[in-house]
């Protein structure tokens, strides 16, 4: 029974001490946000983030990266670079052409949230409405792939990695009689699922072996189904297939009560002080990794060279014998674009459109995203911007190079993982090159707190973002706008706790591939924010109608990519990452592009159709102000609709 | 084009929009140009090549060390050189007092009984 194998103590302890220090961070910004009010204290922090605080927490560095980067780089190989390279000019991007504005303006009309901004800067509360909805959306997609992550990590700390991964008699896969039942009501034709009878019951331990099982049967249909088809199948009957895995519900369970814990107690200032200690402790983790990664690999390489009486091998470089051994293993498209096809099946992982798609996508997922933007609005001044651009720029550079490293080191010495089961290749490799250590436990304890800190920064800063959204832009502003401080409070606090609650129920059941939804949750919010922030903080002609036609048009076209993609099944699921969650792209290109355009020309041309806005109004936020005498808001709130 | 033209006199702009717009030019001009060079390198070097003509820059696939780590790196010197040299401090000014985000002692009454805003 998996659950029996024994926990790896020094991991658990380290990540236990972590959780604590952790749930502390909390307390002490609940002792700083108590001076003030509730809302902005708790929402906001008193607008007072540092250059640190705001550099290291205020971009798009989620769990899901953190865990679904190096698997990805672990599956497709060097391609997986040039996927994430955007990330080069994410820190200039990210702060250098909404920051300042943004914290002018968010002060100007004395804005806590997002939809606040929409709604002063406008005069319009059904902007500021539609806003909030939006967000809501986006961010409870990105929690859900959050969770996942943190519960990987526990549980891999609690079951080791030897006695969990290469345990073949565990098994991962069933085929039962009622899994077939939901497979028939889950759109399979009927005559697939018949062709399934000959492998019920058995159990299997690994997701390749499973899969080629299925694939064998089904090639046996007559008229046999294409490629692609057969490849929609098998993922389908896997998902209903999968045995229930206890470790990763306890885990799951572990995680959230700590994260909600403290992010309940300290609001937006314990998640971004712990964000900040969390980034911290991941780049220490990152480096350390590193160079334990590469000094497994060298032994291997040594002992490689003495074996072989080879001098070249022994002078090589570690990281080219480590890429050179990965392509061995592999294939020589592991080393090039569109990347390695681990199921050879012909997926094509990151065509060049995709690249370039890709360096759209990290810059507008930085410049829409709701808690970067938050984030920004808290700064305390330009001084505190500028230096997060620098102070970004070289941990980024840290963090995202070093981490492809140590992925393709890990393709070298960690045995094949099943594809779809790669999500785990960075804890799992952390106990592997920790393994031979004297405190190896308690050091690879401390290099996952690296990805389980990032997952518990994103989904503490999350929970703060959603939790606003609801009590203040939707409770406060449109169902009880004479609630008291201490009713909001109350009300916060069991939004938050009630997030948690459906956070875990979403998860008993893992989504797969957690960078897919990362990429939709991040893009979709680029797609319907980045225009209408830009027109916002830019646009003196900017109109109501306008904003809610470029928001509308973006988001629009985002989803219906993914419907025409995700549903209706349109394009080749063999681009791109293997997941069923996948939009259309059209002409090759991701949706996130045609959702800017559709956005941005929606928004200019129905804003210059319509009424300007009022003169005092734009007057407030466009023209200097005196610095001691701000305008408040009487008599600006009319706007044509 | 039904718009409120401005007056005579040009309209003062506010220095912090003025200023950012600039720096915003730049900053898109500066992913222009990095994309441009990532992707048309990358493009040209990292897709269908044999794996016979591929070397090595330090442990590094030849098109990923000059296709991305090294703009990888101008990019980390430029945002320096941006952050402490082309990019302006400014006065942020205050939030609007007697709001939320700025309560006082008459603030505060007004949360618990926004009728009075």
């Amino acid at each position: 029974m998996l659950i029996a194998a024994q926990p790896a103590w020094g991991t658990l302890t380290a990540l236990v001490l972590f959780i604590l220090a952790s749930m502390w961070i909390g307390v002490l910004a609940n002792r700083a946000t108590r001076e003030g009010s509730f809302m902005k204290g708790f929402f906001l922090g008193n607008r007072g983030l540092g250059s640190w605080a705001l550099a290291l927490t205020a971009t798009v560095q989620s769990g899901g990266t953190f865990m679904g980067y190096p698997s990805l780089v672990y599956t497709h190989g060097w391609a997986v670079v040039l996927w994430i390279a955007g990330y080069m000019v994410v820190p200039i991007t990210g702060f250098g052409i909404l920051g300042k504005r943004l914290a002018q303006i968010s002060r100007r009309c004395g804005a806590i949230t997002m939809p606040d901004l929409f709604r002063e800067r406008f005069a319009s509360p059904a902007l500021g409405l539609l806003a909030s909805l939006f967000i809501l959306f986006y961010m409870s997609f990105m929690m859900v792939a959050q969770f996942k992550a943190g519960a990987l990590v526990m549980k891999i700390a609690w079951v080791g990695s030897d006695s969990w991964s290469e345990d073949q008699n565990v098994g991962r896969y069933r085929i039962t009689e009622a899994g077939l039942t939901r497979l028939a009501g889950n759109s399979v034709p009927t005559n697939v699922v018949d062709a399934l009878s000959p492998l019920q019951d058995k159990v299997y331990a690994s997701e390749t072996q499973f899969a080629e099982e299925v694939r064998g049967e089904l090639s046996k249909l007559k008229p046999a189904p294409s490629k692609e088809q057969a490849a929609v199948w098998v993922h389908r009957i896997a998902v209903t297939s999968e045995l229930p895995d206890w470790p990763y519900i306890i885990g799951l369970l572990i995680f959230t009560v700590s994260v909600v814990g403290y992010t309940l107690i300290g609001g937006f200032l314990a998640a971004v002080w712990t964000d900040l200690f969390q980034s911290v402790m991941m780049w220490f983790g990152v480096v350390i990794f590193l160079v334990l990664a590469l000094h497994s690999v060298s032994l291997l390489q040594q002992k490689e060279a003495a074996a072989g009486n080879n001098p070249a091998v022994a002078q090589m470089n570690t990281l080219e014998f480590a890429s050179r051994r990965a392509i061995e293993k592999t294939s020589p498209d592991f080393a090039f674009g569109p990347g390695y096809d681990g199921r050879h099946e012909g997926r094509a992982f990151l065509p060049a459109s995709l690249a370039f798609s890709f360096f759209w996508i990290w810059v507008f997922a930085g410049l829409g995203s709701p808690a970067g933007i938050v984030r920004i609005m808290a700064c305390r001044s330009t001084v505190n911007i500028r230096r997060s651009i620098y102070l970004l720029g070289l941990y980024n550079a840290f963090i995202y190079i070093p981490l492809a490293l140590i992925s393709i080191c890990g393709r070298v010495l960690i045995a094949d993982l099943p594809v779809g089961k790669t999500d785990d290749v960075i804890p799992m490799l952390a106990m592997k090159v920790t393994s031979e250590l004297p405190v190896g436990g308690f050091v690879s304890g401390l290099i996952l707190a690296a990805p389980f800190g990032a997952v518990m920064a994103t989904v503490s800063c999350y929970l703060v973002v959603i939790a606003s959204g609801l009590v203040r832009d939707v409770y406060q502003r449109f169902i009880r706008p004479l609630a008291s401080s201490r009713e909001l409070e109350r009300l916060s606090y069991g939004v938050m706790t009630a997030i948690g609650v459906i956070a875990v129920v979403t998860n008993l059941h893992p989504v797969d591939y957690l960078q897919a939804i990362v990429v939709f949750s991040g893009t979709g919010a680029a797609a319907t924010f980045a225009v209408p922030m830009l027109m916002l903080v830019f646009w003196r002609r900017a109109t109501v109608p306008g904003m809610v036609a470029s928001l509308l048009c973006g988001a629009g076209t985002m989803l219906g990519a993914y419907y025409l993609g995700g549903v209706l099944g349109w394009g080749s699921p063999l681009v791109g990452e293997a997941t069923s969650f996948r939009p259309y792209f059209l002409l090759g290109l991701d949706p996130l592009l045609w959702s800017l355009a559709a956005s941005g020309l929606a928004g200019v041309g129905v804003s210059l159709l319509t009424r300007t806005c009022d003169e005092v109004l734009l007057s407030k936020y466009f023209d200097p102000q005196p610095a001691d005498a701000p305008v408040r808001d009487e008599g600006v709130a009319e706007i044509p609709a | 084009m039904p718009t409120d033209a401005p007056a005579a006199a040009p309209r003062r702009e506010d220095p912090v929009l003025k200023s950012a717009r600039r720096e915003a030019l730049i900053v898109f001009a500066t992913w222009i140009l990095a994309l441009a060079y990532t992707i048309g390198y990358c493009g040209r070097y990292g897709y269908g090549r044999k794996l016979e003509e591929l070397r090595y820059v330090y442990g590094f696939p030849d098109w990923i060390f000059w296709g991305i780590v090294v703009p990888w790196g101008v990019c980390v010197v430029f945002s320096w050189i941006f952050a402490s040299v082309l990019m302006t401090d400014e006065d942020l000014g205050e939030d609007p007092p007697g709001t939320e985000a700025n309560p006082t002692a008459l603030a505060d009454q007004q949360i618990q009984d926004p009728g009075a805003c």
